[in-house]
């Protein structure tokens, strides 16, 4: 079985959400970081298991604080979005609580799994204490720079996706 | 004429393609990109499958703005507006390229986003060093305090052996205990200035002040400690200098010790000489520089920079001793006097410390006459000596002021375990004065205090309070001010220092026919 699914890449900017899409699909990695305006679209065909592949058409949308400001063209259609913070910068998921709200008003058939981003800057249990007080269950923490994590949440998000089709 | 228009400005821009439901190319006029007709358009750019939800959810028209391409590698930003067309089975695409318009933009949102996540992890780092500051100067008073409490009886009982007969060779042993005492003191007020300078919690006090007695107080002081030690002192007072001048003596007088003390700690031969001029006379205000020069083991060059860093110290063999946070002292204190402070030093022959400090010249340079009193014991002995409570929990403590105020003879001394029995012996016995320790079971000395204040007993509420405590921290002095206390001293306890501030209360208590102002807490 082979399908393609939409998923969307939200969060704040500077996050990392272009860098962990890049070191998914084409695994590279720079420090620099460069502003995502509008979208950005790249795919991936990810393999479940022998008789599964799923091709990932991955938005990559431009940051932001203000979750409602999200153009809904963007998110249009997901199947499934990824909500990426960055775990050195608390301001990027201080509001975590409140978008995912926003986003399971808006999207509520849509999953959303959480990624803690850089998570090579921090240390993991200080995150995982942050995310328990605001009572967040996150999905994997991750750091594009050292590919920790990477390949394994697009494979847990194509997995789900096949479940769920 | 439009036509030509067009083609120059609106056909290099737009592009027109015209897909079914299978999302294959009916038709397009390739004006931007070349797009093969009957082709599969998601295999152009995977954008395309984003047609699949307009044609599932007929979506009659909609807009997809700034969609990133690359392109035979070249970059552009596309807005994208679909339309269904009018058969239902076919979707109308123009693509509208923005390029020029949206590079400007990402110019712009790279500045803002860039500099707000800059100020985020500015904030973050202050955050943080604001804990680690908080936490180290909490840690610093606590240890500053459980190292007072011990220090205070060793202090205080070294004090009551020197006044019982002892022999020169056990008088010579006690004054090694006792300059060792006073260092490891010393050390621990080092710690609490520094802490207090990085929260920036040292203010810098000006006052009048007799600067020529204190400076030669000061050369007099090092003239004995280099004596000591067989080598020369030199002292220079400019006679331009002025007898009265405004300035923070206690901060000038910290940075000077500290530069002696480490000239005196590092020189071995030759001498130390210590200048004190101006440039400038007649004025208002005038520059004093200060300069210690010492023949010493001198500073390695590669090492200048670091000297001021707190326990950094040169030899570090321990020969020399000390907490290494002299002058790092001397750096914060000169900053916090806007002075700068300078160094010249050559490795094996010595170093130059020299700072200028802005003072303000006194307009009244007489000297008032003080008319002291001197404190005679036996002149007490027939009045009726005036009455001291004391709260005080530690039993180590209590002897040692019992013994202390026992050789003074001049007061009577009851103490109480806690500010609770201090609130009861008031009640029953009439007393002059109170000493109260901070911390105490049951009730602190601050409770104590603001419920003296609050007596509605006028002979009790007006009391003179005394807080006696190894706590150090400015926010300790400022509660205590605040619970009404009169005078703040720290332990370990300088018995001069105690006596002359209980002499100096009772006699302002009297004088003000027992109305007490609050004054300020005691330096």
């Amino acid at each position: 079985m082979s399908v393609s699914k939409k998923i969307v890449l939200l969060g704040h900017f500077g996050v990392g959400k272009s860098s962990l899409l890049r070191r998914f699909v084409e695994n590279t990695f720079s420090d620099n970081y460069v502003v995502t305006i509008g979208v950005h679209i790249m795919k991936k065909e990810v393999v479940v298991d022998a008789s599964n592949k799923v091709t990932l058409i991955i938005w990559d949308v431009e940051g932001t604080d203000d979750f409602t400001k999200y153009r809904p063209s963007y998110l249009m259609g997901a199947s499934s979005f990824v909500y990426v913070f960055d775990a050195s910068r608390p301001v990027t998921y201080g509001d975590l609580k409140f978008n995912l709200g926003h986003l399971k008003e808006k999207h509520p058939n849509v999953p959303v799994h959480i990624i803690g981003n850089k998570v090579d800057l921090v240390d993991a249990n200080e995150i995982k204490k942050a995310l328990e007080e605001q009572e967040v269950q996150h999905s994997y923490l991750s750091s594009a720079k050292t590919g920790e994590n990477v390949e394994q949440l697009f494979k847990d998000v194509a997995a789900q996706l096949l479940e769920n089709a | 004429m439009l036509d030509n228009l067009r083609q120059d400005f609106i056909n290099k821009t737009t592009q027109l393609v015209v897909v079914n439901r299978e999302l294959e190319v009916v038709d397009s006029d390739n004006n931007l990109f070349d797009i093969s007709k009957n082709s599969d358009i998601t295999d152009f750019h995977p954008f395309f499958f984003a047609l699949t939800t307009i044609f599932d959810e007929e979506l009659q028209e909609e807009t997809f703005f700034c969609v990133q391409m690359e392109v035979l590698g070249k970059h552009y930003f596309i807005d994208i507006k679909t339309y269904i067309g009018e058969d239902g089975d076919t979707l109308v695409l123009i693509l509208n390229d923005l390029t020029d318009h949206y590079k400007t933009v990402h110019q712009i949102k790279q500045v803002r986003n860039e500099s707000i996540i800059n100020f985020n992890i500015s904030q973050e780092l202050n955050q943080q060093l604001e804990i680690q500051r908080s936490f180290k100067n909490k840690f610093l008073a606590n240890v500053s305090h459980e190292i007072r409490t011990p220090l205070n009886s060793i202090v205080g009982f070294i004090s009551v052996l020197e006044n019982t007969e002892i022999s020169r060779e056990q008088l010579d042993v006690l004054h090694i205990i006792k300059d060792s005492s006073k260092n490891l003191v010393t050390i621990l007020d080092d710690l609490m200035d520094i802490s207090k300078i990085e929260a920036g919690k040292l203010d810098i006090k000006k006052r009048r002040f007799d600067f020529r007695e204190f400076v030669e107080k000061l050369a007099k002081t090092y003239q004995i400690r280099t004596d000591d030690k067989r080598l020369s002192f030199d002292f220079e007072l400019s006679s331009k200098i002025p007898r009265f001048l405004v300035g923070d003596h206690l901060r000038i007088n910290q940075v000077i010790v500290n530069l002696l003390e480490n000239a005196l700690k590092y020189t071995h031969q030759g001498g130390i000489k210590f200048s004190v001029t101006t440039s400038s006379v007649n004025a208002r205000r005038i520059p004093v520089t200060f300069e210690v020069t010492d023949t010493g083991i001198g500073i390695p060059k590669e090492k200048l920079d670091s000297i001021f860093d707190s326990f950094t110290q040169l030899e570090k063999r321990g020969l020399f001793g000390g907490s290494g946070l002299g002058l790092s002292i001397v750096k914060q204190l000169t900053d916090l006097l806007e002075s700068d402070l300078e160094v010249k030093s050559v490795e094996g022959e010595g170093s130059t410390f020299s700072f200028t400090v802005f003072m303000g010249v006194s307009h009244n340079q007489k000297k008032e006459k003080v008319a002291k009193k001197k404190r005679d014991k036996k002149d007490l002995k027939g009045a009726k000596r005036p009455r001291i409570l004391l709260g005080e929990d530690v039993e180590v403590n209590q002897l040692l002021m019992m013994r202390l105020f026992a050789d003074y003879g001049a007061y009577s001394l009851d103490i109480a375990k806690n500010g609770e029995r201090v609130v009861e012996y008031l009640d029953r016995f009439p007393y002059d004065l109170v000493i109260l320790d901070l911390t105490m079971p049951v009730m602190d000395g601050l409770d104590a205090a603001v419920q003296i204040r609050n007596s509605s007993n006028k002979k009790v509420s007006k009391l003179p309070i005394i807080a006696l405590t190894a706590r150090t921290s400015q926010e300790e002095q400022d509660a205590a001010k605040e619970a009404g206390m009169n005078a703040y001293l720290t332990k370990p306890i300088d018995a001069d220092l105690l006596f002359s501030t209980i002499e100096r209360l009772l006699s302002r208590y009297k004088r003000k026919d027992k109305v007490l102002e609050i004054s300020e807490e005691e330096e």
